[in-house]
């Protein structure tokens, strides 16, 4: 018999609550993209968090972190708790597993995930977290937008993209590149104070949870596979991103001897 | 690409065993117990060697630990499952020998 | 204990694809998934299947009393794999129909007297053997010092829609 609050999404099916409640998913960025998917999480009745992230917030956040309030800028409050705070007022019930440090720092904690969301502000972290998926065999999906002046104004821009082991990754589809994590690493990881606002996080978080529902939790008889999709501040659109259109037979090859390979160590360990 | 007779002089003069790892096309140079040089703290750790190129680093040494107050500009990864340190210390080469360029890497830590 | 098992869903399907084939005498197929095994920080497992080994047609036995026996042959070659690869072995077959398999008392009694041999050869690491249906994967694990058989409690396949079961759902 479902709950009251799962009534009106009972369209998602008799066990969608409970393939809700028992998926353990990780959220990885707490910030203006990660606070929205931690929210809607719960509102569908998520159960088992894993939540990480080793900041605080400042008033800079406030423009856009969901659930946070000036309360928690004074306070300097971690970004977990306020993520944390959010997810148990909506389901008391929900298993929080929290982590103030680098998610880097604390992955073993990752492990049997069913799903990561990732919301981090570097092509580095981006393409460590998509390893680490792959060596785990767990879809990740990944999110992030960037302001840039043009020559008459502004635009906006997003990604959201979903990469399932198996399938094309984000170097087939050219979003992680060499050259790019080449120029990263020279700034010495300095992303400076990047103009972020809220209506495009909330879209591309909303785009991102819309994704992970449809994985695990299909209400159509076709989900996406692998996906890369473009948000155009400017137009308000999400699209498809024209990559996808060469990519439709290819296979990866970027994962070799790490899909499902686990933790390295342990084996080196054992063979001794 | 790592023959035997350079794993045998990175075992002989930096650490008891070596491992040759790969991810995503990378290949790692694992060194459990590296012997840092003289005044770093701790005085052992777990390395990694990268091996090719990968963000603009041609190799490049990946500690553990971070070691306060040596090297600059420390950034954390995760490689392999685990989390590592490193620096920016670029432009060591992999030209052939790979003691060379472990040595060229740990002068940063001198 | 969790003990959760992934695999993708372009690795089942080359199981499956072996699994449905012909055999001369046999009435059905079995083979063996070397898999890569990680512990959980809280206590667990997480297995992965990594390479398929079909048992070969000549390494069955003629035995009409049951679906399918292996002779000595395939098991030492299972062993042999285990012992090389570092990797832990799962046993597997398939039944036909659809919804959720059951072992048989044949299966477990089988596998019982074959599934410890890997300890062996891979001794702290777990072990264990899959039963497919048509649609749905069970699994039982025999771990290092554990008296009792485990199920596995959670099976993963990896794909789109990602396809979850869980023991006790």
């Amino acid at each position: 018999m479902m709950k009251d609050q799962s009534l009106r999404q009972s369209f998602l099916g008799p066990h969608s609550e409970d393939v809700f409640k028992a998926s353990k998913i990780g959220f990885i960025g707490l910030g203006g993209g990660g606070s929205h998917i931690v929210q809607q999480w719960a509102h569908l009745g998520g159960g088992n968090f894993t939540i990480i992230d080793f900041d605080v917030i400042e008033a800079t956040n406030l423009n856009r972190l969901v659930g946070a309030t000036l309360e928690d800028v004074k306070n300097s409050e971690l970004k977990t708790s306020i993520a944390k705070r959010v997810i148990k007022n909506i389901n008391p019930d929900a298993d929080v597993k929290v982590f103030n440090k680098p998610w880097q720092e604390v992955s073993d904690q990752l492990r049997d995930c069913d799903l990561i969301f990732g919301c981090v502000d570097s092509y580095q972290a981006r393409r460590d977290l998509e390893i680490f998926c792959r060596r785990f065999l767990t879809p990740y999906i990944d999110i992030g937008m960037d302001v840039y002046e043009m020559e008459n104004g502004y635009s906006i821009s997003g990604q959201v993209i979903m990469s399932i082991p198996g399938s094309i990754c984000m170097h087939c589809m050219q979003y992680l590149r060499e050259d790019l994590l080449e120029k990263e690493a020279a700034r010495y990881g300095d992303a400076g104070g990047k103009p972020q606002v809220v209506w495009p996080n909330g879209i591309l978080a909303s785009t991102a949870v819309g994704l992970a529902v449809q994985l695990l939790n299909p209400w159509h008889p076709n989900p996406p596979g692998s996906v890369y999709l473009e948000y155009d501040g400017v137009t308000n659109t999400i699209n498809v991103s024209p990559r996808m259109e060469y990519l439709a037979h290819t296979q990866c090859h970027h994962f070799f001897n790490t899909e499902g390979m686990g933790d390295p160590f342990y084996l080196l360990r054992s063979k001794k | 690409m790592v023959a035997d007779d350079m794993i045998d002089e990175i075992t002989e003069l930096f650490c008891d065993e070596a491992h040759v790892m790969e991810e995503a096309g990378i290949t790692y140079l694992y060194l459990p117990d590296l012997h840092m040089p003289m005044g770093n703290n701790p005085p052992m750790q777990d390395a990694l060697l990268s091996l090719n190129p990968r963000d603009g680093y041609p190799t490049r040494l990946f500690l553990s630990t971070p070691i306060p107050g040596k090297g600059s500009n420390w950034s954390i990864h995760n490689i392999l499952g685990k989390s590592w340190h490193t620096i920016s210390w670029n432009y060591v080469e992999f030209n052939g020998r790979l003691a060379d360029v472990l040595a060229n890497h740990l002068k940063a830590f001198a | 204990m969790k003990i959760a098992f992934k695999m993708t869903d372009r690795f089942l399907k080359i199981v499956r694809t072996d699994l449905n084939r012909r055999h001369p005498y046999a009435a059905e197929r079995v083979g063996f998934i070397a898999c890569t095994v990680t512990p959980l920080p809280n206590e667990g497992w997480i297995i992965m299947a990594n390479e398929y080994h079909p048992v070969a047609d000549e390494d069955y036995l003629n035995d009409w009393t049951v679906g399918a026996m292996m002779g000595p042959a395939a098991i030492r070659k299972a062993l042999q794999i285990a012992y090389s690869s570092g990797k832990s072995m799962f046993h597997v077959h398939m039944h036909e129909h659809s919804g959720r398999p059951r072992f048989s008392k044949v299966d477990l009694s089988e596998s019982q007297k074959f599934i410890p041999d890997f300890w062996n050869v891979q001794p702290d690491i777990p072990h264990g053997t899959l039963l497919l249906s048509h649609n749905e994967v069970v699994g039982m694990c025999w771990v290092p010092d554990q008296p009792i058989i485990q199920s596995v409690t959670d099976i993963t396949i990896t794909g789109s829609p990602l396809l979850r079961f869980w023991r006790n759902a």
